[in-house]
């Protein structure tokens, strides 16, 4: 596994009409890992700000639609002195095919990365023929 | 809208079709972050704001353990370090797209502020570092009582 000196983080702003749902304030497309492993495949998204009940995953036909609202945590009386990332929502839709077992889809949000795992159908999954012998 | 009759589709509405393509095309690319040099590559990505009380530090941290943090100030220099480790897949896994980055890192950056050291605590929360920073008492701004003579 390559491993970077220096992690980067780059912030890719949205316009608003791309996203599904439009609420205030500015969005963006957060960085996101996908790996297969036999029975599952394992999406995993970056979305620091965003707590447990701020995230909104939706299934409409083959899209998974992944929303993520950051607390609009104010900077009431603070001034801002320094400034080097915005802070916005998160959208992110992924298409998905048949392969895929809709009514297990799994999701955990754990230090502003959600996980999602989606097991394949049983179709799909990798068997083992077993040859007879006559 | 108006009504076309069908079957006139004539050379003039391919280029209408590649004007809205390369509109939309402009729509993207100007919609990129501006890089700002070399400050836009560092990790992680920081806030400094301040008030009349304390400085705060914001960084955006997401799947971190907070044990795998080190944060320590030093006279007014704040120095974040950490390592970003890799999900290890249970299973053999084969990556279809990889965009996250993982890796060691280390900021250090000069407060705007002298701080008292000794107050200085963290937290982390969704993935968002937060430093908290009192000022350092001679850093507050004082009030000055005017007395009439």
């Amino acid at each position: 596994m390559e491993t970077k000196e220096h992690p980067s983080v780059e912030k890719k702003k949205i316009t608003p009409d791309k996203c599904v749902v439009t609420g205030k304030g500015d969005w963006y497309f957060p960085q996101s890992d996908i790996y297969e492993t036999p029975d599952n495949f394992t999406i995993l998204i970056d979305m620091p700000g965003v707590g447990t009940e701020n995230v909104m995953i939706d299934l409409r036909d083959n899209e998974l639609i992944i929303n993520g609202e950051v607390a609009q945590e104010s900077f009431r009386d603070e001034r801002v002195l320094y400034n080097e990332y915005s802070v916005g929502h998160y959208h992110r839709h992924f298409v998905i095919s048949d392969a895929i077992n809709r009514d297990k889809i799994e999701a955990k949000m754990s230090d502003g990365v959600l996980s999602l795992v989606l097991p394949k159908a049983e179709h799909v999954k990798p068997r083992k023929i077993e040859v007879k012998t006559e | 809208m108006s009504l076309i009759r069908w079957g006139r589709t004539g050379p003039l509405n391919s280029l209408t079709h590649i004007q809205k393509e390369m509109s939309d095309l402009l729509d993207i690319l100007s919609s990129a972050p501006q890089v700002e040099g070399y400050s836009s590559m560092e990790f992680p990505p920081i806030i400094v704001s301040a008030n009349e009380e304390n400085v705060f530090v914001r960084a955006e941290l997401p799947g971190i353990q907070i044990n795998a943090l080190d944060i320590q100030v030093v006279n007014d220099v704040l120095t974040v370090k950490g390592e970003r480790k890799p999900v290890v897949p249970a299973a053999r896994a084969t990556y279809l797209r990889r965009e996250r980055n993982y890796g060691t890192f280390a900021r250090s950056l000069m407060l705007p502020e002298k701080v008292d050291v000794e107050k200085v605590t963290a937290s982390y929360k969704h993935g968002v570092l937060l430093v908290t920073l009192p000022r350092a008492p001679e850093a507050k701004p004082k009030q000055v009582m005017i007395q009439k003579a």
